[in-house]
């Protein structure tokens, strides 16, 4: 075969008498840093002979002394030297035209950059590792176009990345993750440094090979394999995290001005004393300075047969709430071996423990409604009460508010999670012809979980009344309560394909590929077993031979589903005359999930691509380096939507007749995936020497039957409501993203970037139905904020909905509300069903990101900045009034009162407000990320520390705000509609952290 | 080497394309299908009508917002509570001044016909169970039929004509389905089809003595004639009426009253239909949801809510030595026939005592069962339709009857205007609380008077009918209307 081929290259050279005698030409391909390139190509035009380095970038080739060798590599500028009988070591610089040499990751292959017809942002290790942070979609904020990530700096929380804007509203919205082949939800169990690439599959044409997993994105992980010379790479980290921004809050003396006045129809002489004994800052009494460390290491090298990379990982973090410790451990083994010339067997395997000890977000909201006239504890260490006597705060007396104490919820707080993933897969590439190669990669996830959470109710009820005495606690009552689960699953994946790749004729370039895949999502089983009374000592819960059924009062056993996948994929992509590229893919997804009439659907897309920058009319103008026009269309699924199995419904129990069965909700036959359908469109360009690149995307978006929830008519009895197709769902946008690089001399050299993205989301259309309304964003005082319904057509996903504030009524102080005739009215003339109105949605409509940076000698400098605009925040923490607790500074200070007339402030009051415009603020925020400086130490590479770099960081350092609260980029529970997203309500406050660290090679 | 590679291939394609719609048959592990064959069996198609059964135990159907459509809503209830504890819509309802958006109205309107869709599914379901004994399903029909129609009974009597909803509709709902669940049918129409499933049950039921057993809180052959009787009464077939009484044998009335209410006296010989709370202090239990504490007496020293409490009016009804009286109302600062004391500090005078468990006085679930059919009613229903038709003689001795049980002597009233006057008395009486008293002031025409008397204000043309719930027209769009009278 090898001869084959080198004959095959043979007769494309040109055919040269040779003269000279020829001999074995031995040496070394590196790159800059010394390191070997295999696979480079070593050709000598001269002696008609070409020759592979291997995996150290050694090569031999049989030509004469001062014959010409060309050698290139994908990725590196190709150079052209004069063989020497010495043993030769040429080095290769990394191109700088990388959108020419660059290879994007797809799905099931690879594609070179300016060949690929798609939307894909590449972000690489450098950019990603730069943030320090632990999950790696967040420290992709701000740098990929058209992708939106919001994150929660509580420790160990998940990023929303939303791809393209929302197109379900009651389907799952994350994303699907390929880690390495193995599709996944989730990688917070994967070591950011041991990623390698990280890109973002954004249009049709790229994402319909994923069939009904599409519709929401696809994110692929690569990670890392072993290159060269064994190295050991060394990193640590420490940091420290406090809120970027908190809230100031009314102190006792404000706190008593404000509530006298609030109280004073009850309390004409002032229900509180001036003169308070305490005055708490509850966020300080909660919160402590937070820190984290990582550390890494990591073993990687090749040899002529083997690629490995060894890593081992450790993340701690205390977080800034009391009590909330989080700590990740992950190995990563990944070798790559090669069997034969014509096999490669990869294998990787990666191991994370995560162990949580969480806190109650909650805590924050408390402290935040708390009064400041409470004392943590009283000078006896009881925990301190709203209590109040003779105007004083004491440990009897009437309760003045329903607020608890955070510190007391903190300290009685016992909840421990754990959980292991594993990952692993085997992947065998068998190169059948030179054009034909087969690939078989199977993958598998363990997952198990463990939690507990004690309760010790016997605690709770003493420190919520200090007179209260153990002797009487009601013996009806548990004295503590614990709840343990177990959760697990496995999941595999099996792909089989093959890919032809060949060149007919020099202009046509042609690769195809074709496969099968078989995933299972395991059966998750559950186990949650609730007991009480049990030993106060945790190690005395589970003890040998003890049967606790007395003490247990429930007891779940799950098994959810299992969900299987069957497919059949294939991808067409032509390349004529290296400038014309044509993309067709087709997936057809069979789904255990739907109806056997409704399983199979089929998800086609079609790419084209024109190379304009390589056509004799654009090659010739200098400034142009290149100039791509693309455009794709494709259909694309979700298949993360509710079951459509119709259910019995048992368990009804009649007494004395035993258990009844009924069916008490219906299913539309029909329901099965949601379908998104894209049209878009884009171009990529490099000019002046490739030192500005940049690309536009636009693209048009319909999910052409979101499932919503149909109400049956009362008369039906069902009550429960039917998912069905019934909606459309419109994403119009568009994207830019421009980078400027230059380097003045060797010495210096720097960056400027950005990306901006626009995004307009729409329910456009709605079938005849009536439907049932979801209600979300509830404050849990009957207040809620956001709805989906009949009304919503035309208004985005996401959309609050409240009545509209009018100001303060100058007569009495009191909130004005809009009526819909346009009145103004307190809130007790407020129709629920006529005066509120839709006033925005919680859905930035742009995002923004920016970089700049720049290398001078052994100084690294880098800034990256975020922000979003067009997306609203409701304070619901502010909201969320009973009656009693602390207002912010600002509401305390110069409120109305009958002298002060014309206040924008409202007068003091302890109603209940009606969720209005008075909380809802703008979320537009503009954030600097990340601010990293490092220095890279002098050191000579043939040293036994053969590279270290230095390096502070600086991350959420600054942020431009309009919301008054803690955080605009709130992710609560990821929920666009019926959930708390948008609101910020027992939330945990975004983080500035400062780092100092260290990377070592060996 | 090369050949395992190709065989692995060509494995996987197999198991892809040829077993791939085998590979995605997935036993479904977090829920029950709704497929026939794992209910196809004498106990699958049992548990359909004991579903049935089960709504009787619902907090919507037989609690809070029926106490308050049934009882507070009439003469001879108050919202009770505190005055600042409104009960969400009690207040309005008490004073009649309840509107199409009021609460109670819309979940009594929703649980029966939940209930009905039980009915529906129950009836689908049975043609599939092949492998149930057929004799047995056929009972099971006869059921399922009476407590159909049993609901439309309640619908029929509080809103007027209403949808009739007798098969299970189509997903996605066909036209034809659609017009079925939103367009109201006559009363006429209604009170048809009850009587068509009154009288199919009549062919399938047994009687009462029967069933053996935890079978006997099933409704039986007397049950569907006595109900037969009562949707007779109200549309005044009065022939009809006798005719149905006659029919229901085996029964006699009990000669304690008060026994009745108490956990011993359910299912006695005067029981024809009851709906069965069993008590438990876990939740879910069996009982109905909070029905004793919503009515148990509240404030200090009581254990309840203290909703739905007898008027003045009512207790000043009874005559001396009307042992009714003791048995319906529990006075405050009384002892309970348990030992229980009511403590003269608590909130309200007066509290239902047919609520009332002993066992499980504070509990969510308690074993207080609801008396819907009583032989004390055949014989009542019987007396009036006998004086209705001129044969006032004939009723006397039945009232009589009554009154005996009662502790009372004969009535001294003898003419056919008077013995009406007394039966509608003795009704009143008798099934106190019984969620019988707004309907049986409607029917007779009683209500403008009785409620005056109350100091509420009955519109004659307006009241006689509850409000169809206004999220109902919103759906009919146009093919239904609201009952007259300015709803």
């Amino acid at each position: 075969m090898k001869n084959f081929i080198f004959s095959f290259l043979a007769l494309l050279l040109l055919p040269t008498f040779m003269l000279g005698q020829t001999q074995a030409i031995k040496g070394k391909v590196v790159d800059s840093n010394g390191m070997g390139i295999p696979g480079a190509i070593i050709a000598s035009a001269d002696a008609r002979a070409t020759a592979d380095a291997d995996f150290d970038g050694n090569f031999t080739i049989n030509a004469k002394p001062g014959d010409i060798l060309k050698v290139s590599m994908l990725g590196f500028d190709s150079v052209s030297v004069p063989a020497t009988a010495a043993t030769m070591t040429i080095t290769l610089k990394e191109a700088g035209d990388t959108a020419l040499k660059e290879v994007v990751v797809i799905g099931y292959g690879t594609r070179k950059k300016i060949d690929n017809t798609s939307a894909v942002s590449s972000i690489k290790s450098e950019e990603i590792t730069k943030m320090k942070v632990m999950n790696a979609s967040q420290a992709i904020q701000g740098k990929a176009a058209g992708v939106q990530v919001s994150t929660s700096d509580a420790p160990g929380s998940t990023p929303s990345v939303v791809i393209r804007g929302a197109g379900t509203a009651l389907g799952g919205r994350n994303p699907l993750y390929v880690v390495d082949g193995m599709p996944t939800d989730n990688i917070n169990n994967i070591n950011t440094n041991d990623i390698t690439s990280y890109e973002v599959l954004k249009d049709a044409s790229s994402l319909a090979i994923y069939g009904t997993r599409g519709a929401n994105g696809v994110i692929m992980i690569t990670t890392k394999a072993g290159k060269g010379k064994i190295t050991v790479d060394v990193e640590s980290f420490a940091g420290v995290r406090s809120p970027l921004k908190t809230v100031k809050m009314a102190n006792a003396d404000e706190y008593v001005r404000y509530s006298n006045a609030a109280y004073s129809n009850d309390f004409p002489q002032g229900r509180f004393s001036a003169n308070q004994p305490y005055n708490t800052d509850w966020l300080d009494a909660i919160t402590r300075t937070g820190s984290y460390t990582q550390n890494n290491i990591s073993v990687s090298g090749s040899s002529e047969n083997v690629k490995y990379f060894f890593s081992l990982g450790n993340y701690e973090e205390k977080g800034i709430l009391n009590g909330s410790d989080y700590g990740r451990t992950t190995f990563r083994n990944n070798n790559e071996f090669k069997l034969s010339e014509k096999v490669k067997l990869s294998q990787n395997f990666s191991v994370s423990n995560i162990k949580n000890t969480p806190m109650p977000l909650s805590a924050f909201t408390n402290a935040y409604r708390q009064s400041p006239l409470v004392p943590v504890r009283y000078a006896d260490g009881k925990y301190g009460v709203p209590f109040i006597s003779n105007g004083v705060v004491s440990e009897t007396g009437t309760s003045f508010n329903n607020v608890g104490n955070p510190v007391a919820q903190l300290d009685y707080t016992n909840e421990q999670q754990q959980s292991v993933t594993l990952q692993g897969g085997l992947k065998l590439d068998w190169d059948i012809l030179k054009s034909l190669k087969f690939t078989s990669q199977f993958n598998g996830e363990f997952y198990t979980y463990k939690q507990y959470n004690y309760v010790d109710n016997l605690a709770l009820w003493l420190s919520a009344d200090p007179t209260r005495v153990a002797e009487k606690y009601p013996s009806d009552l548990n004295k503590n309560t614990l709840t343990r689960n177990r959760d697990q699953y496995f999941n595999w994946n099996l792909s089989n394909y093959l890919t032809y790749n060949k060149v007919f004729a020099e202009i046509h370039d042609v690769e195809v590929t074709a496969g099968i895949e078989a995933n299972v999502q395991g059966t998750r089983e559950k186990l949650t077993i609730d007991r009480k009374n049990v030993n106060a000592n945790s190690n005395y819960w589970s003890l040998k031979d003890v049967n606790v059924a007395g003490t247990v009062t429930g007891l779940k056993d799950e098994a959810l589903n299992e969900r299987r996948l069957a497919s059949y994929f294939a991808r067409f992509q032509y390349k004529l005359m290296d400038k014309y590229l044509v993309t067709g893919t087709v997936r057809r997804d069979g789904s255990s999930q739907f109806a056997e009439d409704k399983r199979w659907g089929t998800f086609p897309s079609v790419g084209l691509g024109w190379i304009l920058s390589k056509e004799s009319f654009l090659s010739n103008v200098e400034p142009i380096n290149l100039l791509k026009i693309r455009g794709s269309w494709g259909r694309l699924g979700n298949q993360n939507v509710p079951l459509n199995t119709q259910l019995l419904t048992s368990g009804l129990d009649y007494s004395g007749l035993g258990s009844g069965t009924t069916i008490n909700s219906q299913v539309d036959p029909n329901l099965s995936w949601e379908i998104v359908e894209e049209l878009s469109g884009g171009f990529d360009f490099e000019v002046l020497n490739s030192r500005l690149k940049g690309s536009f995307d636009v693209y048009d978006k319909n999910t052409t039957n979101t499932i919503l929830n149909v109400k049956p008519y009362s008369t039906s009895g069902i009550t429960l409501a039917t998912p069905a197709h019934v909606g459309e769902v419109s994403n119009k946008g568009y994207e830019i993203a421009l980078r400027w690089d230059d380097k003045i001399n060797d010495n210096l050299s720097y960056w400027v970037g950005g990306n901006f993205s626009h995004n307009k989301n729409e329910l456009t259309s709605l079938k005849n139905v009536q439907l049932n309304p979801i209600i979300g964003g509830s404050l849990g005082n009957g207040q809620n904020t956001k709805i989906l319904d009949n009304t919503s057509v035309g208004q985005p996903l996401g959309s609050f909905y409240m009545y509209e504030y009018a100001g303060v009524d100058p007569t009495n102080g009191q909130m004005l509300y809009y009526k819909a005739d346009g009145s103004k009215v307190a809130q007790s003339g407020l129709d629920e069903l006529k005066d509120k109105k839709y006033v925005g949605s919680l859905l930035p409509t742009s995002n923004y990101g920016v970089t700049l940076g720049l290398n001078y000698k052994n100084i690294d400098f880098s800034v990256d900045g975020y922000g979003t605009g067009g997306a609203k925040v409701y304070n619901g923490k502010k909201a969320q009034r009973f009656g009693g607790e602390n207002v912010e500074a600002s509401m305390a200070n110069g409120f109305w009162t009958p002298t002060n007339t014309t206040s924008s402030i409202p007068a003091p009051s302890n109603l209940t407000p009606y969720a209005s415009t008075y909380y809802l603020e703008s979320a537009d925020f503009f954030r600097i990320n990340n601010i990293t400086l490092g220095y890279k130490l002098p050191i000579r590479e043939n040293n036994f520390i053969s590279y270290c770099r230095l390096y502070v960081n600086a991350i959420n350092p600054f942020i431009t705000q309009k919301f008054s609260g803690f955080s605009p980029d709130v992710v609560s529970d990821g929920k666009l509609v019926e959930g708390t997203q948008g609101v910020e309500l027992d939330a945990y406050p975004s983080l500035r952290s400062f780092v100092i660290g260290a990377n070592l090679k060996f | 080497m090369k050949r395992i590679y190709i065989s692995m291939f060509v494995l996987s394609g197999l198991l892809l394309s040829g077993c791939s719609n085998d590979f995605l048959d997935v036993e479904p592990t977090e829920a029950i299908p709704a497929d026939p064959n794992l209910v196809n069996s004498d106990e699958g198609a049992k548990g359909f009508v004991t579903a049935i059964y089960n709504q009787f135990l619902g907090w919507e159907m037989s609690s809070f917002g029926w106490n308050a459509v049934s009882s507070i809503i009439s003469d001879d209830a108050d919202k009770g509570s505190d005055p600042g504890d409104a009960g969400g819509d009690k207040d309005i309802v008490d004073a009649l001044t309840y509107n199409a958006s009021t609460p109670s109205f819309q979940s009594t309107w929703n649980a029966n016909y939940a209930g009905i869709n039980r009915c529906n599914q129950a009836l689908a379901m049975f043609p599939k169970l092949d492998q149930a004994t057929p004799s047995l399903k056929a009972r099971l029909v006869g059921e399922t039929k009476f407590m159909r129609a049993f609901m439309y009974f309640t619908l029929v009597k509080g809103y007027g004509g209403v949808p009739i909803i007798d098969h299970l509709a189509t997903v996605p709902i066909s036209e034809e389905d659609r017009k079925m669940q939103l367009t109201r049918k006559s009363v006429a129409e209604v009170y048809a089809f009850i009587e068509q499933d009154l009288n199919d049950a009549i062919e399938a039921l047994p009687l009462k003595s029967e069933y053996t057993g935890a079978d006997v809180v099933r409704a039986s052959k007397g049950a569907a004639y006595a109900l037969l009787a009562k949707v007779n009464l109200y549309q005044k077939n009065w022939q009809k009426v006798i005719d149905n009484c006659d029919k229901v044998t085996g029964y006699s009335l009990v000669s304690d009253y008060s026994l009745q209410y108490k956990k011993e006296g359910e299912f006695g010989p005067e029981s024809i239909f009851e709906i069965n709370g069993v008590g438990s202090t876990s939740s879910p239990g069996f009982g109905i949801g909070n029905y004793t504490v919503s009515q148990a007496p509240r404030g200090a020293g009581g254990w309840g809510w203290g909703f739905n409490t007898p008027t003045e009016g009512l207790a000043n009804a009874y005559e001396a030595g009307d042992v009714r009286k003791d048995a319906t109302i529990i006075f405050r600062g009384s002892v309970l026939y348990d030992g229980r004391e009511v403590p003269s500090t608590v909130a309200n005078p007066r509290y239902n005592y047919k609520a009332y468990s002993s066992s499980f006085y504070n509990q969510e679930f308690t074993d207080t069962n609801l008396r819907y059919l009583r032989y004390a009613e055949v014989i009542l229903m019987k007396a009036e339709a006998l004086n209705e038709l001129g044969e006032t003689a004939a009723a006397i001795p039945l009232v009589n009857q009554i009154r005996h049980r009662a502790g009372l002597g004969d009535t001294p009233f003898t003419s056919q205007t008077d013995i009406r006057k007394a039966i509608y008395k003795e009704r009143r009486l008798e099934f106190a609380f019984e969620h019988d008293r707004w309907f049986d002031i409607v029917r007779t025409g009683q209500a403008e008077a009785a409620m005056a008397a109350d100091g509420k204000t009955f519109i004659v043309g307006k009241h006689e009918l509850w409000p169809i719930p206004t999220s109902f027209l919103r759906e009919a769009n146009g093919l239904s209307e609201q009952n007259p009278g300015g709803y």
